[in-house]
């Protein structure tokens, strides 16, 4: 029996009975449409958060002040006695070799007002070098001046919806306006860009980061940031930072170096494990299907019984109706496959279109396996029918009722 | 009603292969929705066991308000600060029992020739009473003026134990962040609170604690009031004192524990259906099987059916039989089920002792239900097939 | 009991349209016993399912025990069915997996009677066809006389005082065939009115009066006992024979 005739007798049997066919296809099909859209899901929210992370560029150091030992995330909660200062930021600029940019971060949150209109908003103090290092953009005038850290201008930078908010219609460029008890003068709107690293840019302003010291009241920095000339050089970089905060610090390692690498294959670990989590739960259905299908090959072997004695009678050997059956079973739960794929992406289109910001998009290890998995639940399951067809006794088949 | 359950039972029990097949479906489905809510059930009283550690009457104050950045206190820094006197003010408030004032960071802590990096709470004395935690040995601080601190320690056990071993650390010295501070107490073994070893841990004066990481403000401050009725008022007299205290700006966050947990259980019940709803995508395609079987079944016994639709069955008692045949596979598959989600929920809790695994007596009922509803809409079609045959038909056939 | 009126039936079959029953008048007093024959195709078993209310005439009138079937609703039909009919089939339609036993009761089940009182009316029924002690069997279990037996003790359970037979011993031996025959006539004896369709004119000739059917009409009508005697029965009387 070649290929072609097998396919053709399956379709035939297949297509004698078309509610039960049906509906087995439909069992098989929901499974792997589930399979399909939830890992599509997971994968988006991974490369979701990848990309935020890409966004602010992937060269970058964060110096946090503190070191801790008992909890796992540094960087929440205060250090001690050694601040990482203005001048630790100048020493790392200008002793690393392998660091192309530094940017120091102050942050305090202030009310910021124009006549009459006001807001409270995060108060950021940085650099010039802040725009490169976070992949910022100014649409009206421009970004903080170059100039000696430890001094501060009174000038600012506003994000585009607090300049939206308090000058509604006016040019902010050149006006002052009122930050906390502080007079500043409006040398530039940045460029919309959301919400990147937990910091809304639209939402926030801008100022001098020796300004924002004298505004808040610090000597320590919040953070440090370090952009490194080439990716190779990272780990190297991080190494010779944390050697130099311990000798400019009394010998003490009371800082911790993140590199956005780590942070992004924690988050990404953590989402690759939870999407093939739920897409083990959803292939539960997939087995479920597989014995509905295993159910209905049972029944149609009875129900053929008679045909089967006749095809042996004939001169079709066990293996052929083996053959046969198992084409049958396997070609049901692939065809529900095939289904199931479509719906799937029907699907996750339609995700697509009520949450474009998320990249969903089924990962190609998770359609190969819905495929893979179909065709081999049918063929498992319908194993056992099969091999009952093949073992009937001729004589006794073709007398069956 | 009996005699229904009796031929539905014969019809199910003649076919056993078949039916214990589609029984199999229903009963997957229900076994990894009853194990899998029963985990994030489990996660949900885990959780908030570990807040109710502290008790429940407590709200917390801390700078910043929330709506600009999302988690407050992150930034901090603003027109007036919130200070000691802050605290003190709030203890005026009728209902109030304890007020604690925090400031924390982290340190190294040196004693013996050893050390390690710690979390350093500054708080008030009174934590033993606020926070249900106990000293196992000495003492924590007088009450006296909370703006003066002295330079005096309390180690949490482990923290103890990583330092001094089995000595004895009272009266010893240990230095936080370079400075001298005296060891005058023992904390009692809290264990862990989500991941964080809560004994590895020091406590300090707050305003120690605050020279010591040159802080300017509180990082929080804990409101302990009575009784759950007074939560309520107490939120909004706390506002209403900072709020005249501090230029009549709400430049802080006030969360109440309750609020904090609300939010918190909504989110893991969210989760939790969302799971049960994945899993349940398996119970859908085990009731497509049962529809399929009973179609099947439908057409096999046509005969039968015309037969007794002769001797007087009507069409609604021929609909009824199939729809409780169809009804009864899905509800014995569902009780297999039950029985094998929560089999192996229990086994998993025994194997891992640390995993939270919970089922309630609910979420049982509604498993059941759930089988019992699924068989019946499967029935539905099939059924009615059954009853639209015309009886002559029927009994012609072969 | 039964009136019949002009009726006529006609169904498809393949596309073709088939005449089962044409102009069929007829009357049958309570406790006679009525054979109907007629070649294959003519028309018996509908003729013989619309007396037991599974078919309706296309037109016509049929009159059961006083009422107008036409009139009846499904549900009313259902009661006449369960009350007032008992079935005898070619092929018995017995349940496989229910014993002789759940056969015999099921009539009793749908009618919603206590399971004493059918315990008690089971046990009677079988007794009466002498299968007392089968009453745990199982059909597979049983001879072809035996399941017949069984399909009778159904048929009578509810007391009809009506049965209906199709070829009731089309599938037996000649002994098991008198068996049935013998209790057929035992019931009309107590009074119950009885059709039965067949081909065997050794069955006919024990009924009072004998029907032929050709084509869907009746061609002839004659006593029981001269049917065996009578030659080309099928074809239409030569004798001036009324129809009585």
């Amino acid at each position: 029996m070649t290929l072609a005739d097998l396919f053709r007798f399956a379709i035939g049997s297949l297509g004698g009975h078309r509610l039960r066919t049906a509906l087995s296809l439909l069992g098989m099909a929901i499974g792997v449409a589930a399979v399909v859209a939830l890992t599509a899901l997971g994968e988006g929210a991974r490369r979701y958060v990848i990309d935020q992370f890409a966004s602010i560029g992937t060269n970058l150091l964060i110096v946090v002040p503190g070191k801790t030992e008992t909890t796992g995330i540094p960087g929440m909660v205060p250090g001690t006695a050694n601040d990482i200062t203005l001048q630790d930021a100048e020493a790392v600029a200008r002793q690393i070799p392998e660091v192309d940019k530094v940017a120091p971060l102050v942050v305090g949150t202030e009310d910021v007002s124009y006549g009459a209109r006001r807001r409270q908003v995060p108060v950021v103090g940085s650099t010039q070098e802040f725009e490169e290092v976070r992949k910022l953009s100014v649409v009206r005038g421009e970004f903080l001046p170059a100039a000696d850290m430890e001094r501060g201008r009174s000038v600012a930078v506003l994000g585009q919806k607090v300049a939206q908010e308090i000058f509604l219609g006016e040019e902010p460029v050149g006006k002052i306006v009122r930050i906390g008890g502080w007079r500043m003068r409006v040398i530039g709107v940045l460029a919309p860009r959301g919400v990147q690293l937990g910091m809304n840019v639209d939402d926030m302003v801008l100022v001098p980061v020796g300004t924002a010291m004298k505004m808040f009241d610090r000597r320590s920095l919040f953070r440090i940031f370090v952009q490194v000339r080439a990716t190779a050089d990272l780990e190297q970089a991080k190494g010779k930072v944390i050697r130099l905060f311990k000798e400019r610090h009394d010998g003490e390692e009371d800082i911790t170096v993140l590199t956005q690498d780590a942070v992004v294959s924690t988050f990404s670990q953590i989402l690759g494990a939870l999407t093939l989590a739920v897409g083990a739960i959803a292939a539960i259905s997939l087995t479920v299907a597989g014995i509905g299908i295993m159910n209905v090959m049972l029944v149609a072997v009875s129900e053929r019984t008679r045909e089967i004695g006749l095809l042996r009678a004939v001169g079709v050997g066990r293996r052929q109706v083996l053959a046969v059956f198992l084409t049958e079973a396997a070609l049901l739960s692939a065809a529900g496959g095939l289904l199931g794929l479509a719906v799937g992406w029907t699907a996750i289109e339609i995700l697509v279109q009520v949450f474009p910001a998320l990249p969903a998009s089924p990962p190609p290890w998770a359609v190969g396996a819905a495929l893979a998995l179909s065709f081999g639940v049918g063929l498992l399951f319908g194993w056992l029918p099969a091999r009952r067809a093949a073992r009937l006794d001729p004589v006794l088949a073709l007398a069956s009722r | 009603m009996r005699d229904l359950i009796r031929l539905a039972y014969n019809a199910v029990a003649g076919h056993k292969l078949r039916s214990g097949l589609s029984m199999l479906g229903i009963a997957i489905g229900i076994a990894s929705v009853i194990l899998l809510t029963s985990i994030g059930e489990g996660t949900r009283r885990y959780i908030l066991e570990q807040f109710a550690q502290f008790g429940t009457n407590i709200l917390s104050v801390v700078p910043g308000k929330a709506e600009t950045v999302g988690i407050p206190g992150v930034l901090g820094g603003t027109t007036r600060k919130l200070t000691i006197d802050d605290a003190l003010s709030l203890q005026r408030i009728s209902g109030v029992n304890e007020v604690v004032a925090n400031a924390y960071g982290s340190a190294r802590v040196e004693a013996n020739g050893r050390g390690r990096s710690v979390f350093v709470y500054g708080v008030t004395p009174n934590v033993p009473t606020a926070w249900n935690f106990r000293v196992r040995q000495g003492a924590f601080w007088p009450a006296g003026d909370p703006r003066r601190g002295a330079q005096v320690a309390v180690l949490g056990p482990s923290l103890k134990r990583e330092l001094f071993g089995e000595e004895n650390a009272l009266g010893r010295f240990v230095r936080i962040g370079g400075s001298r501070f005296r060891v005058i107490g023992i904390m009692e073994a809290k264990g862990q609170f989500i991941g964080f070893d809560i004994d590895d841990a020091v406590y300090v004066p707050v305003a120690s604690a605050m020279r010591l990481f040159n802080l300017t403000e509180l990082n929080e401050v804990h409101v302990v009031y009575a009784h759950a009725g007074l939560a309520d008022r107490v939120e909004r007299e706390v506002h209403r004192v900072l709020k005249a205290r501090h230029n009549d700006t709400e430049d802080f966050t006030v969360t109440t524990q309750k609020a904090m947990l609300d939010v918190f259980g909504n989110v893991m019940n969210m989760i939790t259906l969302a799971v049960g709803a994945i899993a349940g995508i398996s119970l859908l395609v085990g009731s497509i099987g049962i529809l399929t079987m009973m179609w099947i079944a439908v057409g096999e016994r046509t005969q039968e059916i015309g037969l007794i639709r002769a001797i007087g069955a009507t069409r609604q008692q021929v609909q009824l039989l199939f729809l409780t045949e169809a009804a009864a596979l899905a509800t014995l598959g569902g009780a297999f089920g039950i029985l094998g989600g929560v089999g192996i929920a229990t086994l998993l809790r025994l194997a891992i002792p640390g995993l939270p695994i919970h089922t309630p007596l609910l979420f049982v009922a509604l498993a059941v239900a759930m089988s019992t509803v699924t068989g019946l809409l499967s029935g539905v079609l099939p059924a009615r097939r059954a009853a639209a045959l015309d009886p002559i038909e029927a009994l012609r056939t072969e | 009991m039964i009136r019949l009126e002009k009726i006529c039936r006609t169904y498809q079959l393949g596309g073709q349209p088939v005449h089962a029953l044409v102009d069929i008048d007829e009357h049958v007093e309570p406790g006679e016993h009525i054979a109907i024959m007629g070649p294959s195709g003519s028309g018996k078993s509908t003729l013989l399912y619309t007396l037991g209310c599974l078919d309706r005439p296309d037109s016509g009138s049929y009159w059961l025990d006083g009422r107008e079937v036409a009139r009846l609703s499904d549900e009313e039909l259902t009661q006449i069915r369960r009350h007032l009919i008992g079935f005898v089939f070619q092929s018995f339609h017995l349940v496989p997996r229910l014993t002789a036993a759940e056969n015999v009761e099921l009539p009793m089940v749908f009618a919603g009677l206590s399971r004493s009182e059918r315990r008690e009316r089971v046990e009677a029924a079988l007794a009466s066809v002498a299968l007392s002690d089968r009453i745990d069997h199982r059909p597979d279990q049983l001879s072809g006389g035996e399941r017949q037996r069984v399909a009778l003790a159904r048929a009578v359970v509810m007391q009809p005082r009506l049965i209906l037979a199709d070829e009731p011993t089309g599938n037996l031996d000649t002994t098991s065939g008198r068996q049935i025959l013998d209790l057929l006539d035992r019931m009309n004896d107590e009074g119950v009115t009885l059709v039965v369709v067949t081909h065997d004119p050794t069955v006919a000739q024990r009924a009072d009066r004998v029907i032929v059917l050709v084509d869907g009409h009746i061609v002839r009508r004659l006593p029981g006992r001269d049917v065996v005697a009578t030659a080309n029965l099928f074809a239409p009387p030569q004798s001036r024979e009324a129809p009585g």
